[in-house]
């Protein structure tokens, strides 16, 4: 059965959707964006401006939608058709920069070390007194540490006259206190950047100190006695001069002779036997070697 | 020496100031549950919140970018605060002022409407990364028709726009590409995975005419160019196929913009602000690739042969034979027969 005359005359009923454009669109749909290089027609745009922009921009949004429509569609329930977008593809800068890795705290490099898991705890706990779940701590949790406590029983070793209920305030605030300390440190630590340091130490031990950190230290031991290390025995093997050869100069007033043949051979060094102070082939070729 | 001890001083009062506790760092320790959880809200995230912006008034202004202000703050409807007070703020001098309102109100996205003889109807568009300006764009509007001028139906509130960008000068000209990318920042929205097919209910069209004098300089590089602003909502109408024919009405702010002054941040500085973490990289899968035709290519790595231990179909009529055994084989096949 040919339906074509059928459908003809149906496409016909309806505008098309189609659009001619000398170079074709860039898009980028994550962002819903089309991008239209093509040249404009400059004295429709003087002359009739709202009309040509919004013909032209009809165009463009017609192929932009088309673009839309070729993506993944899903129908849901009570939404209608939902239509999945890519990533996006333009480059646009974030407004705060990428979050840096907080560095564990001393609990957590503890953990690590000896392998202690966190393990998830529920919010409610069981009371057994009140026989109903309460928050495991907060308001009216089950963890009050007896602080607000109406009656406390004084123990047998304690001093009958001292008051208990300071005694327990007292001991709150110095755990507060002691906790504030606790999180200062580990703020202070983390923007030193200590833990690293202690970790990177722990992890390398002796192989971390370079080897002529280790003779630096080695020598300043070495001398670090009464007697500058002088009359210390020396050990097979080591090497007994690590001090460098201190510098020697010649006396001002000496042999003519000497001094002049020395500074004749500097010269020579300097000038070559040609005459010339620069020999541009090796200057040429050194250069090379350099780049 | 009086100075150098002054200095001194303050260098003393500096230090302790900064190990008083409370306000180490710039941190105050949050004392209860709903400001931890808005600092939390404005540290810095991966995947990043979507961006505040500020429209504020500089010393004098007049109607025209009064009204521009108050149309650009309702197309961009949430996360968008008006300021209706008038500032005594210019951007291009100085942006101390600027960088206070913007940390305070965590906004990274402003627009400073002013007016003066020299520079009418003003608009400066801009953007921050790490409480420090990353760019400006200074605009003026030429021609300006006002939301509620336009008699029609608009939008709903906080609808995602689509945008259309004519012109090859958004390609070619540095200037035009960060208008394009800031357009793109003010406007967008949400970051969505998903959209709902009636939710495309406006497009925003940018257009730049004019021709490039000097494209590298940074002060108005255009002679005779202009971009027209335009919002139009979309009617989608059946078309017979599975995309619909669409329609556009005139629906928002309509504007004429004129390029002015711009400042822009270093090449390094757009680096690190457009840095993907590598959590949001696609993955790339080994030994698959999609080449330049669009074909998905896979590699397969097949280890060594030896080609001598390789069993292939043996042809008996073309082992190579000696003369001997040939004359053989005929003697034996005569006797045979």
């Amino acid at each position: 059965m040919d339906v074509s005359a059928q459908l003809e005359a149906q496409k016909s009923k309806f505008k098309s959707i189609n659009v001619e454009k000398q170079v074709s669109l860039q898009f980028d749909l994550g962002l819903l964006a089309s991008f239209d290089t093509n040249a404009l027609e400059e004295n429709k745009l003087k002359t009739e401006t709202d009309n040509y922009l919004k013909s032209y921009t009809r165009d463009g949004t017609q192929l932009l939608i088309n673009e839309i429509f070729q993506l993944p569609l899903t129908s849901v329930q009570d939404v209608g058709v939902v239509v999945e977008l890519p990533k996006i593809v333009t480059a646009i800068p974030r407004e705060k920069p990428l979050p840096k890795p907080k560095p564990p705290t001393r609990w957590e490099r503890f953990a690590k070390l000896k392998g202690i898991k966190k393990n998830k705890k529920s919010k409610l706990i069981y009371d057994e007194e009140k026989g109903e779940w309460v928050p495991r701590w907060g308001y009216k949790g089950a963890n009050d540490d007896g602080s607000n406590e109406w009656l406390v029983p004084v123990p047998d070793n304690a001093d009958p006259f001292e008051d208990q209920f300071t005694k327990l305030r007292e001991a709150k605030k110095e755990r507060i206190s002691k906790n504030e300390a606790r999180r200062r440190r580990n703020m202070d630590e983390a923007e030193t950047g200590e833990t690293q340091k202690l970790e990177n130490k722990s992890k390398a031990g002796a192989k971390a100190l370079k080897k002529t950190e280790l003779h630096q230290q080695i020598s300043v031991a070495k001398t670090s006695t009464a007697s500058l290390g002088k009359f210390d025995k020396p050990i097979k093997g080591e090497p007994s001069n690590t001090k460098g050869v201190k510098r020697k100069f010649e006396p001002n007033i000496g042999d003519i002779q000497k001094e002049k043949e020395a500074r004749l051979n500097i010269l020579n060094k300097i000038i070559d036997k040609k005459g010339e102070v620069l020999n541009v082939r090796k200057a040429i070729a050194k250069n090379h070697q350099e780049n | 020496t009086l100075v150098y001890v002054n200095v001194l001083n303050i260098e003393i009062i500096l230090s302790e100031l900064k190990n008083n506790d409370n306000v180490k760092n710039n941190v105050r320790k949050p004392k209860n549950a709903r400001t931890k959880r808005i600092l939390k809200k404005r540290e810095p995230k991966v995947e990043e919140n979507v961006k505040t912006a500020i429209f504020v008034r500089g010393s004098t202004t007049s109607q025209v970018v009064n009204d521009a202000l108050s149309d650009l703050c309702r197309l961009r409807r949430t996360n968008s605060i008006n300021f209706t007070k008038k500032n005594n703020i210019h951007p291009f001098d100085d942006d101390t002022s600027l960088n206070f309102y913007c940390s305070k109100n965590d906004a990274s996205l402003f627009v400073i409407g002013s007016h003066s003889k020299k520079r009418p109807h003003n608009l400066v568009f801009g953007r921050m990364f790490d409480g420090q300006l990353l760019d400006m764009i200074e605009v003026g509007i030429e021609k300006a028709i006002t939301m509620s001028e336009i008699k029609s139906q608009k939008c709903s509130v906080g609808m995602k726009p689509l945008f259309i960008f004519n012109g090859d000068l958004f390609e070619t000209s540095q200037v035009h590409k960060t208008f394009k990318n800031m357009m793109l920042d003010f406007f967008r929205g949400q970051n969505l995975e998903s959209i709902n097919i009636s939710g495309l209910e406006y497009v925003i069209s940018i257009t730049a005419t004019g021709s490039i004098v000097d494209s590298d300089s940074t002060a108005s590089s255009t002679s005779d160019g202009k971009i027209f602003f335009r919002v139009y909502t979309i009617q989608m109408t059946k078309s017979g196929q599975k995309a619909p024919r669409i329609e556009l009405e005139e629906m928002g702010p309509s504007y004429d913009f004129k390029l002015r002054r711009t400042k822009f941040a270093k090449e390094e500085v757009y680096k690190i602000a457009t840095k993907v973490p590598k959590t949001l990289k696609p993955k790339k899968v080994k030994n698959i690739d999609v080449n330049e035709i669009g074909d998905k290519v896979g590699h397969i790595h097949v280890g060594r042969q030896d080609l001598g231990k390789l069993q292939t179909r043996k042809m008996k009529g073309l082992k190579r034979m000696t003369e001997d055994d040939q004359t053989e084989d005929w003697s034996r096949k005569k006797r045979k027969s």
